[in-house]
C-alpha cells in the first residue's frame, strides 16, 4: 500500500514538473487543449455538412496550370491534406499555364477530365459553357471574398474558386523616385517627363523582357483596361458584333502604341532578356520602372529582400487609370468526377486551413482571396495597393480577359506587336491582324 | 515450306506494323479527316468545310512566313552541317593526335535535349558572350536572338553546334570503310589529295551523304523544341517554324481543323523532299 501511494505521489510530482517545464501551467494547457478541441470541432462542424471524408482511399487527379510563382505549392497542399484527410491523395500534373494548360485541357476533354483543374479565373469562361465543370458548393465559396466569385459565375452558378490575386501596374524603384524627386505620374505627359529625366541622367526608364511574348500581351491588356475598357466595358463584345475594330478604335490604337513607348525606353537587349534577368536589372537599379504584375515580387525579394518598390497604374489618356487586379489561382472541378466527396475535402482544406493559405500567399507573394486571411510577407508595394483600394481605383482585368481571351487571341496579337516593334510589319498590319483574328477572340 | 516462311515473316512484321499503324498511320488519317473540318478541338461538332482550310492556307501570311523561315533554316542547316561534319570527319580520319578527345567533344552536344540547347544559347547570347565583350573591351553584337535579321543566324549556330558531331560520326564511319587500296592506287597513278578527295572519298561516301542529307533536311523541317526554349518563335514571328505555327494554330487558337491542314502540307513536303533526295542521291552511290 505504501509502495502504491509512493508511486502515485511520484507520478504526480513528475507530471507537475513536466507541465511546469513546458512553461505553461496545467490549467493553461488544459484550457489550450480545450480551445484547440473546440476550434477543431468548430472547424469540423463547418466542414461536416458538405464535406464527408471518403471511407476508402481515393486518389484524385489534378491538372495544375501554374504561373512561375506557383511551382511548389502542390507540396504544401499535399502536406495539409494528408494531415486532415489522410485517405485522399492528389496525383499532380503541373504544367505552365501560359503554354500548356489549354493544350492539356483540350487533350483531356477528349479522354476524360482530371478531378480537379487549377487555372486562372478566365478559364471558367472558356470551359464552363462546354458543360464540363462542376459547380462549386456555397460552403466553400462563402469562405472566399465576394469579389472573387463575380467573374467565375455564369448564369448564377459558380464554377471556380478563386484562391489568390495579383496586382498589375508599373512597379517603380521607390528610392530612385525619391532621390530624383519624381512624383507618381497620373498622366502620360507626367510619365513622359520622368522618362525624359531618366534619359538625361543615363537611367533606363523601363525594364522589360520582350523575348517573353506573353509579357507584351500582358502589358497590352493593362493598357487596354485603362484606355479602352474603362470607357467601354463591352468593347470586346462590340468588336465581335462588328461595331468597332482594332484598326478603327483610337483608344485601342493608343493602347497598342504604348508598347512602342516602352520599347523605345527600355534595354536594347529586351528581345534577348528573360524575366529573371530583367527583374535582377530592375533590383540593381539599372531601370526605374517595370510594367508588370505581382509575379515579379517573388524575384525582386529573392534577389534583394530589402528592395524598396511601389506600384502605380500605367497612366492613361484621361488621367484616371486604375490599378489592375487579377484573380489568379482558380480551382475548378470536373462535372463528371466520381469522387465529389473527396473533391469537397480538398476544397475544404484549401478554404479552411488558414495556416496553409498564409504559407501559400507568403510563398507566391500574392494577395489573399480567402476571408480573414492576411499574408505575412513584407510587401513594400502593399501601401500603394491599399491606397488605390481605399480610393476605389482598382479594376478587375477578368473583364477584359473574358471578352478578349488570352489563348489564341491576346498572345497572337502580342506576336504581331513584337513584329511591328521589330519593323517586320507596319502598325496598321498589326492592327489588321488582330481584327482578322476576331473568331478566336472569344472562348466560345 | 513457303506457307511456314510467310507465317514467320508475318509474326516478325506484325508487332511493328501494329505499332506503326496505331502511332503514325491512324493519326495521319485522322489529321487528314480533321483538315476538312472547322473543328476547334473541343466541341463535339466537326463541321465539314471541304477544301476551304487548304484554300485559306495560301492567303495566310503567318503560314507562308512560317514556311519561308523553315525553308531557310533547312537549307542553311543542310549545307553547313554536311560540309562541316565532313570536314571534321576527314580531319579526324587523317590520324591527328587526341582523335578520341575531339570526337567526344564534338559528339557530346547531340546528347543534350534540344530544349536545353535552346536555353544554353539564349543564355550564351544574352549573358555569357556580352560578359566576354565587357571583359575584353570589345563591342561585338551577340544579341542574335533579339533581332529579326539575326535570329536565323543565331539558331543555325545553336543547331549546328548540337548536331555537327552526330553527322560527323556517320561520315567518319563511312571514311573508315573506304578500302585503303583505292587511295594507294590513286597515289600510284599520280592523283593529288584534292583529286583523291573528289574522285574517291566523295563517291565512296555517297551512302553516308544520302543518310546525312535526308536526315538533316527532314530534321530541320521539323524544328520545334529548339525554338520553344530560345526564341519562342520570335522576335515577333521571325523564327516561327511550320511545326510551331501548326501547334499554336491547332492548340492555342483552337483551330484544330485548320492546324490539321497545315500538318498535312508538312507531311506532303517531308515525303516529297525525302523521296527526291533519296532518288537523286541513290543514283550517285557507288559500291567499293
Amino acid at each position: 500500500m505504501k509502495r502504491k501511494m509512493l508511486t502515485i505521489l511520484m507520478s504526480m510530482t513528475m507530471l507537475t514538473s513536466v507541465l511546469s517545464g513546458c512553461g505553461t501551467s496545467g490549467k493553461e494547457t488544459a484550457e489550450k487543449t480545450e480551445t484547440d478541441a473546440s476550434a477543431a470541432a468548430e472547424e469540423k462542424s463547418q466542414s461536416d455538412e458538405t464535406t464527408q471524408e471518403p471511407s476508402e482511399e481515393v486518389t484524385l487527379t489534378v491538372l495544375a496550370g501554374q504561373s512561375t510563382t506557383d511551382a511548389g505549392i502542390e507540396d504544401m497542399i499535399d502536406e495539409a491534406l494528408a494531415e486532415k484527410y489522410p485517405n485522399i491523395t492528389l496525383e499532380w500534373e503541373c504544367v505552365d499555364w501560359g503554354n500548356d494548360f489549354q493544350p492539356k485541357m483540350q487533350q483531356y476533354m477528349q479522354s476524360g477530365l482530371p478531378d480537379i483543374m487549377i487555372g486562372k479565373a478566365q478559364d471558367v469562361a472558356t470551359y464552363a459553357p462546354q458543360g464540363i465543370l462542376g459547380e462549386i458548393d456555397s460552403t466553400y465559396l462563402d469562405r472566399v471574398l465576394d469579389a472573387a466569385s463575380e467573374n467565375v459565375t455564369i448564369d448564377g452558378k459558380t464554377y471556380g474558386l478563386v484562391y489568390n490575386a495579383l496586382y498589375q501596374g508599373v512597379y517603380y524603384n521607390k528610392d530612385m523616385f525619391k532621390e530624383n524627386g519624381w512624383e507618381i505620374p497620373k498622366t502620360v505627359d507626367e510619365l513622359q517627363a520622368i522618362i525624359d529625366d531618366c534619359k538625361k541622367k543615363g537611367i533606363t526608364p523601363f525594364a522589360s523582357h520582350m523575348v517573353d511574348t506573353w509579357s507584351i500581351g500582358n502589358v497590352t491588356m493593362q493598357f487596354a483596361m485603362n484606355d479602352v475598357f474603362n470607357h467601354n466595358p463591352t468593347w470586346g463584345d462590340d468588336f465581335r458584333a462588328g461595331k468597332t475594330s482594332f484598326a478603327d478604335s483610337e483608344e485601342m490604337k493608343t493602347a497598342y502604341r504604348y508598347n512602342e513607348l516602352i520599347y523605345q525606353n527600355t534595354f536594347p537587349e529586351t528581345f534577348s532578356t528573360e524575366q529573371t534577368d530583367c527583374d535582377a536589372k530592375m533590383v540593381k537599379g539599372e531601370a526605374a520602372m517595370k510594367v508588370s504584375g505581382s509575379w515579379s515580387i517573388q524575384n525582386f525579394l529573392d534577389i534583394d529582400e530589402n528592395f524598396n518598390f511601389g506600384i502605380f497604374p500605367f497612366p492613361n489618356q484621361t488621367g484616371d487609370s486604375k490599378l489592375i487586379f487579377e484573380p489568379n489561382i482558380t480551382i475548378m472541378t470536373s462535372a463528371d468526377s466520381e469522387h465529389q466527396d473527396a473533391i469537397n475535402c480538398v476544397l475544404d482544406v484549401l478554404t479552411n486551413d488558414k495556416e496553409l493559405a498564409v504559407e501559400i500567399y507568403d510563398y507566391t507573394k500574392t494577395a489573399a482571396m480567402l476571408k480573414d486571411v492576411t499574408p505575412t510577407f513584407a510587401n513594400p508595394s502593399q501601401a500603394d495597393i491599399d491606397d488605390y483600394a481605399a480610393k476605389g481605383m482598382i479594376v478587375d482585368v477578368t473583364l477584359g480577359n473574358n471578352q478578349l481571351v488570352w489563348g489564341g487571341f491576346q498572345e497572337e496579337n502580342a506576336k504581331d506587336i513584337a513584329a511591328w516593334l521589330q519593323g517586320d510589319c507596319t502598325f496598321e498590319d498589326a492592327l489588321k491582324a488582330s481584327d482578322a483574328r476576331v473568331d478566336a477572340s472569344s472562348a466560345n | 515450306m513457303t506457307k511456314k516462311m510467310t507465317r514467320q515473316y508475318l509474326v516478325l512484321v506484325l508487332p511493328g506494323f501494329i505499332i506503326f499503324t496505331i502511332g503514325l498511320i491512324l493519326p495521319m488519317l485522322m489529321a487528314l479527316r480533321y483538315s476538312f473540318t472547322s473543328w476547334d478541338g473541343m466541341s463535339k461538332v466537326k463541321e465539314y468545310v471541304g477544301f476551304q482550310n487548304y484554300i485559306d492556307l495560301f492567303h495566310d501570311r503567318d503560314f507562308l512566313s512560317a514556311w519561308w523561315f523553315t525553308i531557310r533554316f533547312t537549307i542553311g542547316n543542310t549545307i553547313i552541317q554536311n560540309v562541316f561534319a565532313l570536314l571534321f570527319a576527314v580531319a579526324l580520319d587523317s590520324g591527328i593526335k587526341a582523335q578520341k578527345l575531339y570526337r567526344t567533344a564534338f559528339f557530346v552536344p547531340c546528347l543534350i535535349s534540344s530544349l536545353i540547347v535552346g536555353f544554353i544559347w539564349l543564355k550564351m547570347y544574352s549573358n555569357v558572350l556580352p560578359a566576354v565583350n565587357d571583359l575584353l573591351g570589345t563591342h561585338f553584337d551577340f544579341l542574335l536572338f533579339g533581332n529579326k535579321d539575326t535570329v536565323l543566324t543565331g539558331l543555325l549556330i545553336a543547331n549546328n553546334w548540337q548536331w555537327i558531331g552526330y553527322w560527323m560520326l556517320i561520315y567518319l564511319a563511312g571514311l573508315q570503310s573506304i578500302p585503303a587500296e583505292l587511295y594507294e592506287a590513286a597515289r600510284v597513278d599520280g592523283a593529288g589529295s584534292v583529286s583523291r578527295f573528289f574522285n574517291i572519298t566523295i563517291p565512296m561516301l555517297a551512302p553516308a551523304i544520302t543518310i546525312c542529307v535526308v536526315g538533316i533536311t527532314t530534321g530541320s523541317l521539323k524544328v520545334y523544341d529548339l525554338l520553344v526554349s530560345s526564341t519562342k518563335g520570335g522576335p515577333g514571328r521571325a523564327s516561327t517554324s511550320i511545326i510551331y505555327q501548326t501547334y499554336t494554330t491547332a492548340i492555342n487558337t483552337r483551330q484544330y481543323g485548320y492546324g490539321s491542314a497545315m500538318s498535312v502540307t508538312l507531311v506532303i513536303a517531308l515525303l516529297l523532299v525525302a523521296l527526291i533526295q533519296v532518288k537523286q542521291l541513290k543514283a550517285r552511290e557507288v559500291q567499293a
